[in-house]
């Protein structure tokens, strides 16, 4: 549903005249329009509305006999409200001495002392004597929640928030209250570890010490740590973060509330993948390959010997950028390339290139979907990305649309959804299908022909004619979350036209709060395109004098001898990328691998012949796009570590030692030339991203972005899915858990995966394959092994297996049929 | 015209059946109901002045006006949690009359637009809920429950859902919340249930007596029915009458008559050579009124003049061989146990009160202590979310405040014997 628009009302604070919005919860409006602050505990506006629970921020209102709860209150005009009489005082006093009458105070040995809203506010609020003099309750203490988080029940002061944190915002419906009065106590309902893509969250909203960081715990103190603002680039969503930085050292990663991105939460992974910063395997020093082995070596024999093998390599040379890679390095990288090194082959996407116009019809301006669209929006399709997976944060927001403001959500994907269970309808296709799917969607919207393009995507004409009406009859504000896996492949171009098509009939063009919202595989993706990390586009998404070959390209050529080297900017391809045998052979007959790395994935370990250290994200300066058009500024936090150097100099000195002296000598300048390259961004500057940063679809200079291809498309009859004929068609899912920094977190290690396979119980059972037995999926002579993980939402005919792990990855496997048997 | 409505046949054997019901002129009511408008027959629940009877004595009739119109799904839930202590009317009513009660609850129904209603009894009261289950199925089966009740062509269906054992699941959001499949928690008011109540929708809850007196009041017709009882307070009121008194039980009356007479009366007053000490007029949450109190009339104002309130309707009488520590300590003890937690003060305050008295009790608490335990049922009061809290906070300040006496006389004794017995030992 759209956002409300409020009215402002007049009414009287502590004798001061106050106008805020109408129907503003009074805590809120008193803090940011009267200045005052008004107590509370278990009010937090992101979890949901208030429940009244605490008691802390009780006040007066004329007219009311009772004290009321500020923090359950609206404004509303004439209401006359007092925080400071005798009577609330009294009454704070109350509720604070009640929170401490079971409280342990024990705030010497407590994690949280020093920024701890129940100490701030005893001492605001207080009066600072204890007649309590009764034993307090104990708890054993304390336990391990999770491997990530320290529960002390005694400490809890029965605020609510964690519990709600996980009913009503991530839903995994694991916290509950057990027992009654002053018995009860925060746990999980089945009593296991409390184990969820973003439970780290509640460590940041319990007011108190009750719940704690695990790796954080008694690292420091409030007043020995620094907070630093910047961006997780560890997956598309951007999450806006603050580093808690210690002796150089980042110690702990909170949330950076931003409205427009990340709603004030973080996933597990932004939170507590941190670790790999400071681990021994990481690399922190350049290495060369000598006489097979990778050895570490000096900065000016790194620079010198990968500068002269690029030189060599004139006009052989590939260069492939992956997700994390900033807009500046992506940049200079394709400078590097296309000026320096006289190849146009460069890619930063892994599904192969479109055509440019369709590129550029994608990420129109007016065609742009912002998050927030997605919690307003009447409906939104998710279509091809499993959001907890591909932006996990994005997952949360789509909840709260439907939990808070009704939005319909409709998913439609191959793999089922974790957001199924929220939508109004599910649709599922072959895996591979996507172009088909459109095709059908876009044929149910059009009242064409439904049922030979369903069929051809393995899915059900009804549902799919289900799925427009639905999306038809939910309103104007329409949004299309897809991902890149949407538009990748052989039938990528058609796939693009098709959801282009989708939105010219669904009228999403132009529309505000309506519009389509891609993620890409990489955390930058929609960054490297537009600053020209692409075989057909320059920088703002212009036509390059030559065109050059995309990933799948690149490895075809290196493979067959016609490139000879190649510069892999923060990517391994044998795990980044699909058809790790081709990949293989590609890297093995390649004479040069200049690789920008932190871990020694295998086709660095194996094939690197130059390793640059990488930096962390949050040693990284430098801007990225967020996939609704937001460029986001990163600020270092730390220092990098190690011999680590920024890694735009590196590609800065390359450029110069094979011949382009210009100078470039800090990052920003980097930036400026960089921005200025584009048109769609001109005047922007580092100072106007700022802290917030800006989209620059919405700013009137994004005019100037090239428009692309038109629709509507007639689009081809589509290529029926593979029928299994008792093998199973083959899916691929990359899990949130699955990338190397969080391998190398030691807390977050026991979630990197292994391959599991997931597959319906009908299939499983023919098979004969047991949820969590060891099983066999091959195909043409490869095989990988994983555990099976039966699914009862499964679609029958189909498998899905794990890609980006460094063993037994789907990209072991050409597919489109494998064959599934117990191992 | 008589005062005896809810008990009129209650006494007679079978009653519990369809037939007898029947036979007594059952379910006629709800015929004539079901040919009346619906908003002329909630003005008649209006004009008849009934109070709702589970605790709060809100007006019947205007709550049942509060459910919105619209053809959003509405629901009537029948509070029959009934687990206040001294409270065992609505037991008697369900075991014995379960009929007059379904009719009720189809009235309502009707006169709100509601088709789902349920019956949320106590988990303990396992016999009532099985005589319930099978009235409910007999009604169903002579078509007063269904699809198209007594042939009106409106619609209702009702399931009687058995709690889990737990106090504040009377508390009418606390209920919702359990009847959901959720903890049993009291919600934020406002919304009220009227407006959000069971699953997000309208909702008239109301105690089992509340709805029981509905065929009366239709039968008997507005005028006739609030001419009972005094002003402010119409109709017959069912009380259950305990603690030290002759003849406890439950006894129907009109409300209005003198304390003395129930007590005296009715229950036959305290065992032979017993005074009064105090009692409680209105279930075990109601502040304790002394035999000074014992002319005031038994009604809604009358009893909040004196000081308390009428709450349940459940008298318990204290008399002059017991120890107000002792009453006081369980008393807390109960709320202190039933206080789900949600709330600071309730939940903290509680289970200091029952502390604090403890050490009453064992002699190792001093008048400062009293002091202090005065003060916080002080800082309990109006600062819950429920008013779990206020029921024990009330009654315990009326004991520390007119029992003070009492309760530093007992610390003094206490503390003398465990001296004594220290001694003793040591020796
Ligand atoms: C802690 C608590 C327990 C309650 N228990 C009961 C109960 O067992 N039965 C009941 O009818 N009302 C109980 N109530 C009152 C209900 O909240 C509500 O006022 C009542 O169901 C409304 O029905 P009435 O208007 O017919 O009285 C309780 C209230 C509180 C605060
Ligand atoms: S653990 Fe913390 S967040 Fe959870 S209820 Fe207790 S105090 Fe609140
Ligand atoms: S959702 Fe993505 S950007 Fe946000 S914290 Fe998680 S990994 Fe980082
Ligand atoms: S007053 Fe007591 S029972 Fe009511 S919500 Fe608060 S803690 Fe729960
Ligand atoms: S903040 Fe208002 S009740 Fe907790």
């Amino acid at each position: 549903m759209p956002r409300p628009v409020a009215q402002m009302v007049t009414f009287t604070l502590n004798g001061q005249e106050v106008t805020a919005p109408e129907n503003a919860i009074l805590a809120d409006a008193a803090l940011e329009h009267g200045n005052v602050e008004i107590p509370v505990f278990c009010y937090e506006p992101k979890i949901g509305g208030p429940v009244g629970a605490c008691r802390m921020c009780l006040v007066e209102i004329e007219g009311i006999p009772k004290l009321q709860a500020g923090c359950s209150v609206p404004v509303k005009d004439g209401m006359v409200v007092h925080t400071d009489t005798p009577r609330v005082r009294e009454a704070q006093e109350a509720v604070l001495e009640f929170i401490l009458v079971n409280h342990p105070l024990d705030c010497p040995v407590c994690d949280k002392g020093g920024e701890c809203p129940l100490q701030d506010k005893s001492f605001g609020w207080g009066d600072g004597i204890s007649r309590f003099v009764e034993p307090k309750r104990h708890f054993e203490k304390p336990l391990a929640l999770s491997p990530l988080i320290a529960i002390d029940r005694e400490r809890c002061i029965l605020c609510y928030r964690c519990v709600r944190f996980s009913q009503e915002v991530s839903e995994d419906h694991q916290l509950v209250l057990q027992e009654r009065g002053a018995h009860a106590f925060v746990a999980t309902f089945d009593g296991h570890p409390y184990v969820a893509p973003f439970s780290g969250n509640i460590i940041e909203l319990c007011p108190v010490g009750a719940l704690t960081s695990q790796p954080y715990r008694f690292r420091a103190r409030p007043w020995d740590i620094e907070q630093s603002g910047s961006i997780c680039t560890l997956c598309p969503a951007q999450c806006n973060v603050s580093f808690t930085v210690r002796d150089d050292r980042v110690l702990r990663v909170l949330q950076r509330d931003h409205e427009g991105v990340d709603d004030g939460w973080l996933c597990d992974k932004g939170r507590f993948a941190y670790q790999a910063i400071h681990v021994d395997e990481r690399i922190t020093q350049p290495l060369l390959r000598d006489g097979g082995e990778l050895r570490p070596v000096t900065w000016e024999l790194a620079l010198e010997t990968a500068a002269a093998a690029l030189g060599r390599g004139r006009g052989r040379t590939a260069a492939l950028a992956g997700g994390a890679a900033t807009n500046e390095e992506g940049w200079l990288l394709q400078g590097l390339l296309r000026d320096s090194l006289d190849s146009a082959d460069i890619d930063s996407r892994a599904g192969g290139t479109l055509p440019l116009d369709l590129h550029q019809a994608l990420g129109a301006p007016a065609l742009q979907a912002s998050v927030p669209d997605l919690e307003f929006a009447h409906a939104v399709l998710v279509l091809g990305t499993e959001p907890v997976d591909d932006a996990p944060v994005l997952d949360l927001r789509l909840r709260k649309g439907v939990r808070r403001h009704g939005l319909q959500l409709f998913t439609a994907t191959s793999r089922p959804s974790a957001l199924d269970e929220r939508a109004v309808l599910a649709v599922r296709y072959a895996p591979g299908a996507e172009a088909a799917f459109v095709a059908a969607l876009d044929a149910a919207l059009t009242g064409a022909d439904v049922a030979g393009p369903a069929a051809a995507a393995g899915a059900d004409a009804d549902a799919v004619r289900a799925l427009a009406d639905g999306l038809r009859a939910a309103g104007e504000d329409i949004v299309v979350l897809w991902g890149e896996r949407v538009c990748s492949g052989a039938a990528g171009a058609d796939a693009a036209r098709g959801l282009l098509n989708v939105a010219a009939r669904l009228g999403l063009e132009g529309r505000d709060g309506a519009g389509l919202l891609g993620v890409p595989d990489g955390a930058n993706g929609r960054g490297l395109r537009e600053v020209g990390v692409l075989p057909n586009a320059a920088p703002g998404l212009a036509a390059p004098d030559t065109d050059g070959r995309d990933a799948a390209g690149i490895a075809a050529a290196l493979a067959a001898g016609e490139l000879t080297g190649v510069y892999l900017l923060r990517t391994d391809p044998l795990v980044d990328l699909a058809d790790t045998p081709l990949w293989e052979r590609a890297l093995e007959k390649a004479t040069t691998v200049i690789a920008h790395a932190s871990f020694l994935t295998p086709g660095i370990a194996e094939h690197a012949t130059v390793v640059f250290p990488a930096e962390s994200h949050a040693e990284k300066e430098g801007t990225v796009v967020h996939p609704d058009g937001r460029l986001q500024r990163l600020r270092p936090a730390i220092g990098r570590q190690g011999e680590t150097r920024p890694e735009w100099q590196v590609l800065a000195e390359l450029r110069r030692a094979l011949g382009n002296d210009e100078r470039l000598l800090t990052c920003s300048m980097v930036t400026a030339r960089m921005l200025e390259s584009i048109p769609f961004y001109a005047g922007l500057t580092l100072d106007t991203i700022g802290a917030d940063g800006t989209r620059w679809t919405e700013r009137p200079q994004g005019a100037a972005a090239p428009a692309g291809a038109a629709a509507p498309f007639d689009l081809p009859a589509p290529a029926p899915a593979a029928s299994p004929n008792g093998r199973l068609r083959l899916g691929t899912f990359r899990s949130i858990w699955a990338s190397p920094e969080v391998g190398a977190s030691p807390a977050l290690k026991f979630l990197h995966p292994r391959q599991r396979v997931e597959l319906a119980p009908g299939d499983a059972e023919r098979l004969g394959v047991r949820h969590g037995s060891p099983v066999t999926v091959a195909c043409d002579g490869r095989s990988v092994t994983g555990i099976a993980h039966v699914r009862a939402s499964a679609p029958e005919g189909s498998v899905f297996l794990e890609t980006a792990i460094a063993a037994d990855s789907a990209a072991e496997l050409d597919g489109p049929l494998v064959e599934v048997r117990p191992a | 015209m008589t005062d005896i409505l809810l008990f009129r046949d209650i006494d007679e054997p079978g009653l519990a059946t369809i037939d007898v019901y029947e036979r007594r002129g059952g379910y006629q009511a709800l015929r004539t109901a079901l040919k009346t408008d619906p908003a002329e027959l909630i003005e008649t629940l209006k004009g008849s002045g009934l109070r709702g009877r589970g605790g709060a004595g809100f007006p019947m009739g205007l709550k049942a006006s509060f459910i919105p119109q619209g053809d959003m799904q509405k629901y009537v839930v029948v509070n029959a949690d009934e687990s206040e202590p001294g409270t065992f009317k609505d037991r008697e009513l369900m075991q014995k009359n379960p009929h007059q009660l379904i009719e009720g609850v189809i009235i309502a129904a009707y006169a709100v637009g509601a088709t789902k209603s349920f019956i949320y009894i106590r988990g303990e009261y396992e016999e009532q809920a099985d005589i319930l289950d099978a009235a409910v199925q007999e009604a169903y089966a002579k078509g007063y429950l269904g699809e198209n009740v007594a042939g009106s062509g409106v619609e209702l269906s009702l399931h009687v859902q058995r709690g889990a054992g737990a106090y504040i699941c009377g508390e009418e959001t606390g209920l919702l919340d359990s009847l959901e499949g959720r903890r049993g928690n009291p919600r934020l008011k406002p919304p009220f249930p009227a407006n959000a109540g069971l699953f997000q929708g309208p909702t008239l809850i109301n105690n089992v007596e509340t709805l029981s007196a509905l065929p009366h009041i239709v039968e008997l017709g507005a005028e006739t029915y609030s001419a009972i009882g005094v002003a402010n307070s119409s109709g017959t009121k069912l009380i259950s009458i305990s603690g030290n008194v002759q003849r406890p039980g439950n006894y129907e009356i009109e409300l209005g008559m003198s304390s003395r007479d129930i007590i005296y009366g009715l229950a036959g007053g305290p065992p032979e050579g017993r005074e009064v000490k105090f009692w409680f007029p209105g279930g075990s949450s109601s502040p304790v009124l002394t035999a000074d109190d014992l002319d005031v009339g038994y009604d809604f104002d009358s009893i909040a003049k004196a000081g308390s309130m009428l709450g349940s309707g459940a008298i318990i009488v204290v008399d002059d061989s017991q120890s107000v520590v002792d009453v006081c300590l369980k008393l807390a003890h109960f709320y202190a146990h039933e206080s789900c937690g949600k709330c600071t003060p309730c939940r903290e305050g509680t289970n200091w009160t029952e502390k604090m008295l403890g050490r009453v009790k064992d002699g190792t608490a001093t008048p400062m202590d009293l002091d202090i335990m005065a003060s916080v049922q002080q800082r309990i009061i109006g600062n819950c979310l429920c008013v779990l809290g206020d029921a024990m906070a009330m009654p315990v300040s009326s004991m520390i405040a007119k029992f003070r006496g009492e309760f530093e006389a007992h610390i003094e004794a206490a503390r003398a014997a465990a001296d004594r017995a220290a001694v003793g030992v040591a020796g």
